[in-house]
């Protein structure tokens, strides 16, 4: 299909520039195509050399002998022929398509650009700039081939390749251009934290809430941290900073809940979880931590809050669960049938989902 | 702080090819071996490990410095070794030492000394007269593979102490592994089949009979590393629970006929609050919050807390870690040896718990984390727990640990194990409330009375040896009495007979036989 479409959009493309090729270029070129058709991609590109020797000023033969080389994978000599058939058409975008794409798969991605870009190839682009350094142009590529492809799993991953790498350079010019600003030491600490170094990662938010202490997300972030490592008392007190700065923030008030749930504040707990649960309702770890919460104190609001994740999550590990938190409830209550109920469910889903085992560490 | 006297060393001997079982040992005794009323120790030592460990294997046993020993108290409260004229010197060469047990399984009033191996276990029969004669050929109980705590259980009430073994898993020096991307270490137990325990019913010849099949302990496999018993359900038989490692842990309910039924899960004694599974280590079966139900306290490795199961009744158990106040307690350390007794004798069970991770280079996979840790005293305010002061930060790379009154001063003091170290004395001199010492007698039911119910001014002790990691406890029943001076003591017998004491004066040791009741 390529090819007739290539062949039909070369001929569009270069009739009226190129002198027509003599009838026995014509006939090789035939026989090569023929010989393609075949899958005898040596027969055709005999052929087609032949031919291109006949009538060196055809774009069309050059064209189909480097297509015949880049389909037995030889992009190195698909190279030669295809620069040829862009000296003869410099117009032609499938010309710069294959050459891009030869050009590429062979390393030369700087080079490859222009090509690509005439030739509107987003992912192949994205590709190409990735590899030269330009991640914000890979990033903007892979968003265009996306909103053609929104599930093709390259294109996903490159996108996520270049997000990260723009990431990091935007974070180096951060580094160069101020690195004692407030951000830099927060991204420092972001740095650490990702690499579990907490000491290093502590003292870098430690001295951007220094300089900053009204930044929203630094406290969120140093919580997290001291969560992360099991020290709540600390993680409750940032949690808090954060709750003041930002009231609205439903994710600093499930943090909030959380540390306090962890600490075995459960009325404390409870409030900032719910608080959490109407700024941003329908999470389902802000509807597990109050259902843990409320369990003892309120069994029908704790009930509640597990069957609304049993709504939303259906079949994942968080809803097996609440299923077995729901047994739990059940039991206590004397409801054992509808207890057994709940575990015969627990037990299909870790069935079909083993729960995943802690790690040794 | 030292014993004066003790001059044991846990010899692990890691390599660098991180052999699991060089992290896993290794287990402590407090016992009374020859009834003289003062405590003394038994620490079971590991082995020499080869780089690479040959098969079968060699670790060394009959070199002095691989021995398990054992302690004799002397009145000045040191101690004398007296591991050879006791016959318990060597434990051979191809048994990597692990854990211990003590009951009196033949009711001859003295206590013997069951000790488990990577390898064959021993039974040691206290012949007492101070030495000891190992019976293990005669009396079935070697076992083999890799065996872990174990601990004397009388399962039929017949009077006579069954013996529980609890098993790790399939592990060899063939199919042995190490993992960790940047350093090598110790592998999760996931990466090797898990394996069965052991229930030995007791003849009452002397001789051990394997029902592990017929009992259905054997249909359960698991990474068991922790045991301890208790009737959760007063319905008059022990029940068996498991801790195991990266599995959901056993609780094995006694059915009354000589079988029993896994139901930790039906029963919510399987996972954490959150529904994970836990990395099981060492547990302790007692009643925190004075209702008179048996709890489980569970440790594990770090990044979840230690597990409380609080025993609701006909409701089965819930996780109440965050309840209790162990989610502040113990999320960023590794818990094994574990013990619920009232150290500042207020009337309510405390913890202390034995700390070091399993891998020796933890550090170098997350900075958070430590190798050594200080142990955990957490103080029982009505049933939530609050961190108290030890009197030694000192880290250790904590295993074993065992609970007993060592100077008969009516406070429970700790004895712990280190690997690579000298045990560790925890001298407990705090406070000035009051207590009671029992010793249990007995008569139609097992001579140590264990699977006893006794409550005390309304507090509930099951009687029993075993728990914690790889160790076994003064089997004397402690409890703190705050300010009463005296004390009303019931004891629900294995063998039915309910017996009842009153205005029995406080501080001081009381044996209680008995009574014969038609």
């Amino acid at each position: 299909m390529i090819d007739v479409l290539l062949w039909l959009c070369l001929l569009a493309q270069t009739q009226a520039a190129e002198p027509a090729p003599s009838a026995e270029a014509l006939t090789l070129l035939r026989a090569g195509i023929e010989a393609e058709n075949r899958h005898d991609e040596d027969a055709a590109i005999a052929s087609f050399r032949k031919a291109s020797e006949i009538a060196p000023g055809s774009s069309l033969i050059f064209v189909r002998l480097g297509g015949a080389y880049m389909k037995k994978a030889a992009y190195a000599d698909a190279i030669a022929p295809l620069k040829r058939a862009e000296e003869l058409a410099p117009d032609a975008p499938a010309v710069h398509q294959l050459l891009g794409f030869a050009l590429l798969a062979q390393g030369y991605s700087k080079e490859a650009i222009p090509h690509l870009e005439k030739a509107r190839e987003h992912g192949a682009l994205g590709i190409a700039q990735l590899q030269s350094g330009q991640p914000a142009e890979a990033a903007a590529n892979f968003q265009l081939a996306l909103a053609q492809n929104p599930d093709d799993p390259d294109l996903l991953y490159y996108l996520s390749k270049a997000s990260a790498a723009l990431a990091s350079q935007s974070l180096d010019k951060l580094l160069s251009l101020a690195p004692d600003s407030p951000r830099a030491h927060q991204a420092l600490g972001q740095h650490y934290f990702s690499l579990k170094m907490y000491p290093e990662a502590r003292e870098e938010y430690e001295r951007a809430l220094t300089m900053r202490p009204d930044l929203p997300g630094l406290r969120l972030e140093l919580g997290q941290l001291f969560a992360a490592t099991s020290q709540w008392e600390r993680a409750e007190e940032q949690f808090r900073g954060e709750v003041k700065l930002q009231p609205g923030n439903a994710e600093a008030a499930y943090r909030l809940g959380y540390a306090l749930l962890q600490q075995g504040k459960m009325k404390e707990a409870a409030s900032e979880l719910r608080r959490s649960d109407d700024l941003g309702q329908d999470m389902s770890e802000t509807l597990y931590a109050l259902g843990k919460s409320t369990a003892v104190s309120d069994p029908p609001a704790a009930a509640k809050a597990f069957l609304r994740i049993i709504e939303l999550e259906k079949a994942t590990a968080l809803a097996a669960q609440a299923y077995l938190a729901l047994a739990e409830i059940h039991r206590k209550q004397g409801k054992t049938e509808l207890a057994a109920r709940e575990m015969q469910e627990y037990r299909r889903i870790k069935a079909s989902a083993p729960i995943t085992p802690p790690a040794h560490q | 702080m030292p014993l004066k006297g003790v001059d044991f060393t846990l010899r692990n001997s890691p390599t660098l090819k991180k052999y699991l079982i060089e992290t896993m040992p290794g287990g402590v005794a407090l016992l009374d071996y020859n009834n003289d009323g003062l405590l003394d120790i038994f620490l079971v030592n590991a082995g020499r490990v080869q780089n690479p460990m040959t098969w079968p294997p060699d670790f060394a046993r009959h070199d002095p410095h691989y021995w398990n020993r054992l302690y004799r108290q002397n009145k000045d409260g040191t101690f004398t070794d007296v591991t050879e004229q006791a016959g318990l010197s060597k434990a051979g060469d191809t048994n990597y030492g692990m854990g211990v047990a003590v009951g009196d399984y033949d009711n001859d009033g003295y206590p013997d000394i069951y000790v488990t191996s990577f390898g064959k276990n021993i039974l040691y029969h206290n012949n007492g007269d101070g030495t000891f004669t190992d019976v293990t050929d005669k009396a079935g109980v070697a076992a083999g593979g890799w065996s872990t705590s174990a601990g004397f259980f009388d399962f039929d009430n017949d009077g006579n102490l069954d013996l529980f073994v609890t098993r790790y898993l399939d592990w060899t020096p063939a199919n042995s592994k190490t993992c960790g991307a940047e350093k090598p270490t110790y592998c999760p137990p996931g990466e090797f089949p898990a394996v069965s325990n052991i229930l030995y019913h007791n003849r009452g010849d002397g001789t051990f009979e394997d029902v592990s099949v017929a009992s259905g302990i054997a249909a359960k496999k698991g990474h068991g590393l922790g045991v301890a018993f208790a009737d959760y359900d007063g319905d008059g038989f022990t029940d068996i629970f498991v801790a195991n490692d990266v599995t959901n842990q056993f609780l094995f309910h006694n059915n009354g006929n000589g079988t029993f039924t896994e139901c930790a899960l039906d029963v919510g004694a399987a996972l954490t609050s959150n529904g994970k599974m836990l990395s099981g280590m060492g547990v302790a079966f007692q009643d925190y919050d004075n209702d008179g139900l048996p709890d489980l306290l569970v440790t594990q490795l770090p990044h979840q807390p230690y597990v409380v199961f609080h025993n609701e009744g006909k409701a089965g158990f819930s996780a109440q870690e965050l309840e209790t106040g162990f989610g502040a307690l113990s999320g960023a350390v590794s818990g094994w040896g574990v013990g619920l007794e009232d150290f500042d004798n207020d009337g309510w069970k405390d913890a202390f718990v034995v700390q070091g991770h399993v891998f020796d280079n933890v550090e170098i996979y997350d900075s958070s984390l430590q190798y050594r840790e200080p142990p955990l005293l957490a103080l029982n305010d009505h049933g939530r727990f609050k961190r108290a002061q030890v009197g030694s930060n000192m880290p250790l790379a904590g295993r074993g640990a065992a609970f007993g009154d060592l100077r008969n001063s009516g406070r429970i003091d700790v004895v712990a194990t280190s690997l690579g170290d000298p045990p560790q004395f925890f001298r407990n001199r705090g406070g000035h409330a009051h207590w009671l010492g029992i010793t249990l007698r007995g008569t139609k039911s097992n001579r140590d009375g264990f699977g006893a119910r006794v409550q005390v001014n309304g507090q509930v002790r099951f009687a029993t040896a075993a728990g914690s990691y790889l160790s076994s406890n003064d089997k004397r029943l402690h409890f703190g009495l705050g300010s009463a001076e005296k004390a009303d003591i019931e004891i629900q017998w294995p063998s039915g007979i309910h017996q009842t004491l009153r205005n029995v004066n406080a501080n001081q040791f009381i044996s209680i036989v008995e009574e014969q009741q038609p």
